[in-house]
């Protein structure tokens, strides 16, 4: 079948000449647009934090290293703790839930384009703070900031305000596309879309947006309090004068946690839509999914205090937190369950957007089967702060965020552009990916679980059996990194040069696919009727029942009855 | 790594009951998706049958899982509470009057560990206790969060401003054990280290006297240097 081509009768005279493309971009409130320049940032932060990684690797290759200074080890780490989690991790899965979920609820926008044209700017300016940071002093509290490093008596330049400025901007952005996505989700779906057929991104994209809700502005509250402490003699943080370092603590855990879920979220959202299209099956049980990833993200963020068990809060505290992460396994396993489960008895075609996935599910549960580990309050006294924690953090994100947002990019790139992504170079690229995530971070784990090499430190030291474990781990990080260059690579080579792809490039069942490639800026001339949670599948079998007619060739413009 | 006291024994059995179930979970996934991606090919050909799962199947697997992450988290809560015990002093340890822990204060700030003792005495970097006795360290910060971290002798606890933190560990046997702050603190973060010298009751106590006199001798000099003048 091909999708509706543009209908002759429309075209009118009169159309504003065009403006320039980038002037076009820039202005933008397009969803795809925004979308595209959210994706596009992200993957571009992508490679400024592989080249942090890297540098930190180099530094951490050998014992004893003096390849740099412990003050420049430090505002790397910063920097890269920043960028990816809110220049990449954060503003990929929402580019994706802001391109995507409009075209499959099927509607010709978003309800409040202005706010996410706001979002995605402010999430723009963000990143330049935080990046012109180079200019003068870069942040050096670390990934988390936590005061009283981060105050004003211990860094007294301008770095943490920057990190503050940056994050706190980004993290408004990000708040702003929540709030028109959740609107767009509730009034702009199509007719017959209930929320019983949402296709499950749409889903993903609904939880993760209600999520931010709730934990966009807890961050953008602990951020507020850090700056009236730096600038305006604050007491939030001051444990002296009646304030609470804990606080701090508390608030940006509860914003870690969510997101840390939230990037889980986007992954499997993406993997359980990939998986059935690519298998050519229905998705094993979409109650069970949906259900689990609303549970993964309140059960998730909950969980917040899992990362304190070192920290002076009452053991009861701890147990909640303890079971809040232990219950988790029940949404999880649930979800790689029904995955599994649409796989068995199908017919897969593997694609590198499965491929993708495949690694994705197996990462995420390595790490995820980790993070239990250290949500054992007893076990996270010994292995948290230790490279065990970086190691299964990163295993769940890099799956997640990497190898799942790749998995989505590889999936959505035909509609994005009307080409395909070559596949050779996505097979070569996946699998150095793989195969670095393993040589990374296993021996970290190692490091971590049996020496307790300590977390964020610039250098360790000879004769405690970590030399081995390091120079490995440095070795595996290029691996990855080549990997990672290779992905970007070849989504830049295969937006002029990937094959044609055609509106429905993977004869999958939801009604994105139902648009042009890329799509129009109305997204679509005419809609179906949704009747299932498999509106281009209905599409694609009334056609095959027409055309079976012979008397009455199939026309296409017009909606399924 | 080996634990070297009653609390850090626990935290070891527990650490590798989590191994299994983390392996067991890891495991049972990555099988499954590669045995079921093995079998289950297909580039062409008609469509597969579009079978799906109703809900019972998913109450008997959640329900499964529930029972495994029930079984986690009272095993987890059993241990924990096992290594927090505050573990008596045993016959080979050093005698405080009316049954009291030996109370030792621990400050940290960037980027050294100060030990406080009861007599008066203190040390900077290396803690020495008896062996076989119930030592609790109460941890506070000067400056900013610090993270105490020996793990062959007890679990980690921060040093936070503002609060007082305690931890209770009995060392079993002499020797020397090394530990690293774990939570950034700043430029020397990582240098900034500890030992932990467990030694006899008597060794122990002579090397509180022998820090007595060291720091009384000291102060005398600075007295002394102050009285001629040579210091303002």
């Amino acid at each position: 079948m091909s999708a509706p081509t543009r209908n002759p009768e429309l075209v009118v005279d009169g159309f504003p000449p065009r403006r320039a493309r980038w002037v076009q971009l820039a202005t933008s409130a397009d969803h795809k647009d925004l979308g595209r320049i959210l994706i596009a940032g992200a993957l571009g932060f992508l490679f400024m934090a592989v080249v942090e990684l890297l540098l930190m690797r180099l530094q951490l290759a050998v014992p004893e290293n003096t390849f740099m200074p412990p003050v420049t080890f430090n505002r790397i780490l910063s920097l890269y703790g920043a960028t990816a989690i809110f220049l990449f991790a954060l503003p990929l899965a929402l580019g994706f839930f802001y391109y995507v979920t409009p075209l499959q609820i099927g509607a010709r926008g978003t309800a409040l384009p202005r706010l996410g044209q706001t979002g995605t700017w402010l999430f723009i300016a963000g990143a330049a703070v935080l990046y012109t940071t180079f200019l003068f002093t870069p942040p050096e509290a670390g990934v988390n900031p936590l005061p009283p490093l981060s105050g004003l008596a211990f860094l007294a330049d301008n770095g943490v305000d920057a990190w503050l400025a940056a994050t706190g901007l980004a993290t408004l952005g990000f708040v702003l596309i929540a709030i028109d996505l959740v609107a767009t989700l509730r009034r702009l779906r199509a007719p017959g879309m209930a929320w019983r057929r949402l296709p499950v991104f749409s889903w993903a994209a609904a939880i993760s947006s209600w999520l931010l809700l709730v934990i966009g502005p807890v961050m953008l509250a602990a951020i507020t309090m850090l700056m009236v402490d730096r600038n305006f003699e604050g007491i939030f943080f001051a444990g002296d004068a009646g304030g609470s370092p804990l606080l701090w603590q508390h608030l940006s855990w509860i914003f870690y946690s969510g997101a840390y879920m939230l990037i889980l979220i986007f992954a499997l959202g993406a993997i359980a839509e990939i998986v059935p299209a690519l298998a050519r099956k229905p998705l094993f049980n979409r109650n069970a999914v949906i259900g689990s990833l609303v549970a993964i993200a309140v059960l998730g963020t909950l969980a917040w205090m899992q990362n304190m068990y070192t920290a002076p809060i009452g053991l009861g505290w701890m147990y909640f937190a303890m079971i809040m992460s232990l219950a988790l396994i029940v949404p999880f396993g649930l979800i790689f369950f029904n995955l599994i489960a649409t796989l068995s008895g199908g017919a897969a075609r593997m694609r590198a957007p499965l491929l993708f996935a495949a690694g994705a599910i197996a990462a995420i549960a390595i790490g995820l089967a980790a993070e239990l580990e250290h949500s054992m309050v007893a076990v996270g006294w010994r292995l948290q702060h230790t490279t065990d924690s970086t190691a299964a953090t990163h295993f769940a994100l890099v799956g997640g965020a990497v190898l799942g947002g790749f998995a989505a990019l590889h999936w959505w790139f035909p509609k994005m552009t009307g080409r395909t992504m070559g596949e050779t170079l996505a097979r070569i690229s996946f699998w150095t990916i793989v195969l670095g995530i393993l040589v990374a971070f296993v021996p970290l784990f190692l490091a971590g679980g049996e020496k307790g090499q300590v977390i964020d430190a610039y250098k360790f030291f000879a004769g405690e059996g970590l030399d081995a474990y390091n120079l490995i781990a440095t070795i595996g990080a290029f691996v990855l990194a080549a990997g990672i260059v290779l992905g970007l690579l070849n989504a830049i080579l295969s937006r002029e040069g990937g094959r044609p792809a055609g509106h429905d490039a993977w004869g999958a069942d939801s009604l994105e696919w139902f648009a042009l490639s890329p799509p129009e800026p109305h997204n679509f001339d005419l809609l179906p009727d949704v009747r299932s949670p498999r509106p281009m599948r209905d599409i694609r079998l009334a056609i095959a029942h027409r055309s079976a007619r012979e008397d009455q060739p199939a026309r296409e413009h017009q909606p399924v009855a | 790594m080996t634990p070297h006291s009653p609390g850090t024994d626990q935290i070891d059995t527990l650490l590798w009951i989590g191994f299994a179930a983390a392996a067991i979970l890891a495991i049972a996934v990555i099988g499954g998706l590669l045995v079921v991606l093995a079998r289950n090919r297909g580039e062409r050909g008609a469509e597969p049958r579009q079978v799906s799962g109703g809900p019972g199947i998913q109450l008997r697997v959640g329900g499964a899982l529930g029972i495994f992450a029930l079984a986690v988290l009272v095993l987890s809560i059993v241990f924990t509470d096992r290594a927090r015990e505050a573990p008596a002093t045993g016959p080979a340890g050093l005698e405080v009057a009316g049954g009291e822990p030996l109370q030792i204060k621990t400050t940290g700030q960037q980027w050294l560990w100060r030990y406080e003792y009861p007599d008066e005495a203190f040390s900077y970097y290396r803690l020495v206790v008896p062996v076989d006795t119930e030592v609790e360290l109460d941890l506070v910060s000067t400056d900013v969060v610090h993270t105490w971290d020996v793990p062959d002798l007890a679990p980690k606890v921060d040093a936070v401003p503002g609060k007082t933190h305690k931890v209770v560990f009995r060392a079993d046997e002499e020797g020397t054990y090394t530990g690293q702050a774990a939570t950034l603190s700043g430029q020397a973060y990582a240098a900034m280290r500890t030992a932990v010298e467990v030694v006899s009751p008597q060794q122990y106590e002579a090397f509180v006297e022998s820090q007595k006199e060291e720091i009384q001798a000291a102060q005398d000099r600075v007295v002394k240097l102050i009285e001629n003048g040579e210091v303002p």
